[in-house]
């Protein structure tokens, strides 16, 4: 068992230096979008682990105020946020790049680019509460209850809202009303198997952020 | 053990009651709300009207400050209400006194009244400064009566929150901002439509949802927001 947890990481590695190759020679480039319809295998994996990972956050959230006030669920909730934040950074500022290729400009205001913006300032503030309170079990408690709001505004925010609008330049989504997938067998392997990896190393990154965070804690508590 | 019907809505009338006779023995947030509202609307007037915007740049911009306005105004007065409670350390005997849910409402209440004095106040002022006409009023009044308790009750949740928070003032407009966000944007909307005459459309039955929606969350998370 241990030494399968060891090997793990570099199974990950392994399968995302896989993904990274296929997505420059296995998968073809979209018709008609020459060769920078490649970011998509990262920008729309990244998108996606931001929503899941804001998803995290507010059901460790749900269970540290409704499951027992453990110190370590709030602070996994923290750690989700900040890596959903940074992933979803990455995913605006790729999609942002891909956006001047494609569109002509680097914003747009797309509905899923306004929506995505509006989800991380969201987030921010979250940090920003965090920053804000001084009590541990206070701010435990606010940010949790902030977090479990999260659970309503983002779902909103990057699937509903961009739904609504009447006209969007991001391309249909995958999942799509027609229940129709319109890429290519292959794009649709590699795009797969990024989402898969991508998601694998988001809870690698998360579970080893609560694990400092809970060698730090019992330090902090050994020390008093 | 549940409060009957009548003493829970006692309680919440008791709140609101008390939120206002503490206001008008200083009429602070009256005051602040007020002259921040039309101090502002001064700036956007003198700085747009003399231009003179023609009527497509109106339409586009004119709702925009219309509504930002009011938020920043809200975002200026309302936090107080809950501020003040624990700055003066009333905090504890309100916990004692009224269920969580009451206080929300006799708050929400108070805020409600605020921001519709408020619009009241800067509406038609608005209106005479920057010459507009409003082919609907009833749409106009609707979203403002719609939009106002949106403000209100994301304000309230908000304004609990950061309450027991430090850097109160920057927090409310960080944390609230985005969650008022889509209110703000339907608002702004249906302001268009009804200085523009045309229809509502979805915008109304969205901004009615987004309202109810706040009022939900707010009442199911602030319990577990104003008890420790």
């Amino acid at each position: 068992m241990e030494s399968l947890k060891k090997i793990l990481p570099w199974l990950l590695w392994l399968w995302l230096a896989l993904v990274i190759l296929g997505a420059f020679l296995y998968a073809p480039a979209a018709v008609g979008f020459k060769g920078s319809s490649r970011i998509l295998f990262f920008h729309v994996p990244m998108a996606w682990v931001s929503f899941l990972a804001f998803l995290t956050a507010g059901v460790q959230s749900l269970r540290y105020l409704y499951a027992g006030r453990e110190r370590r669920l709030d602070r996994s909730a923290a750690a989700a946020v900040e890596l959903g934040l940074a992933f979803g950074v990455l995913a605006t500022v790729t999609g942002a790049l891909w956006a001047k290729v494609m569109w002509g400009a680097y914003w747009n205001w797309d509905p899923r680019q306004t929506s995505i913006l509006v989800a991380l300032l969201f987030y921010a503030a979250y940090l920003a509460l965090r920053a804000a309170v001084e009590d541990g079990e206070t701010r435990a408690r606010l940010a949790s209850v902030y977090a479990v709001l999260g659970l309503v505004v983002a779902p909103f925010l990057y699937f509903v809202m961009p739904r609504m609008a009447e006209f969007t330049l991001h391309p249909e989504p995958v999942i799509n009303a027609a229940a129709k997938v319109d890429m290519d067998g292959k794009m649709v392997q590699v795009l797969m198997a990024s989402l898969a990896g991508f998601t694998a190393l988001f809870y690698w990154m998360h579970n080893l952020s609560c694990r400092i965070q809970d060698v730090a804690d019992r330090k902090t508590r050994s020390q008093r | 053990m549940l409060p009957d019907a009548s003493s829970w809505a006692a309680e919440a009338t008791a709140v609101f009651a008390k939120e206002w006779r503490c206001e008008l023995r200083t009429r602070y947030a009256l005051s602040t709300l007020a002259l921040f509202a039309f101090t502002t609307l001064v700036v956007v007037s003198v700085s747009l009207g003399p231009l003179g915007v023609t009527k497509s740049q109106g339409s586009a911009v004119l709702p925009v400050l219309f509504w930002i306005i009011l938020l920043f105004s809200v975002a200026a007065g309302l936090p107080r209400s809950f501020v003040q409670e624990e700055e003066s350390q009333t905090a504890t005997a309100l916990r004692l006194a009224a269920t969580p849910s009451a206080l929300f409402c006799g708050k929400l209440a108070y805020g409600l009244t605020v921001i519709f004095a408020l619009e009241a106040l800067i509406t038609p002022i608005y209106l005479a400064m920057m010459s507009l006409a409003v082919r609907s009023p009833g749409l106009l009044v609707a979203t403002l009566a719609a939009g106002g308790y949106g403000l209100a009750a994301g304000s309230t949740l908000v304004a609990a929150i950061i309450a027991q928070a430090r850097s109160k003032g920057t927090l409310f407009a960080v944390m609230a901002f985005p969650v008022l966000l889509p209110l703000l944007l339907l608002s702004i909307e249906l302001t268009r439509n009804a200085m523009g005459g045309e229809p509502a459309g979805v915008a109304l039955s969205q901004l009615l949802l987004y309202d109810a929606s706040v009022t939900i969350a707010g009442l199911m998370l602030f319990p577990t927001v104003w008890n420790p």
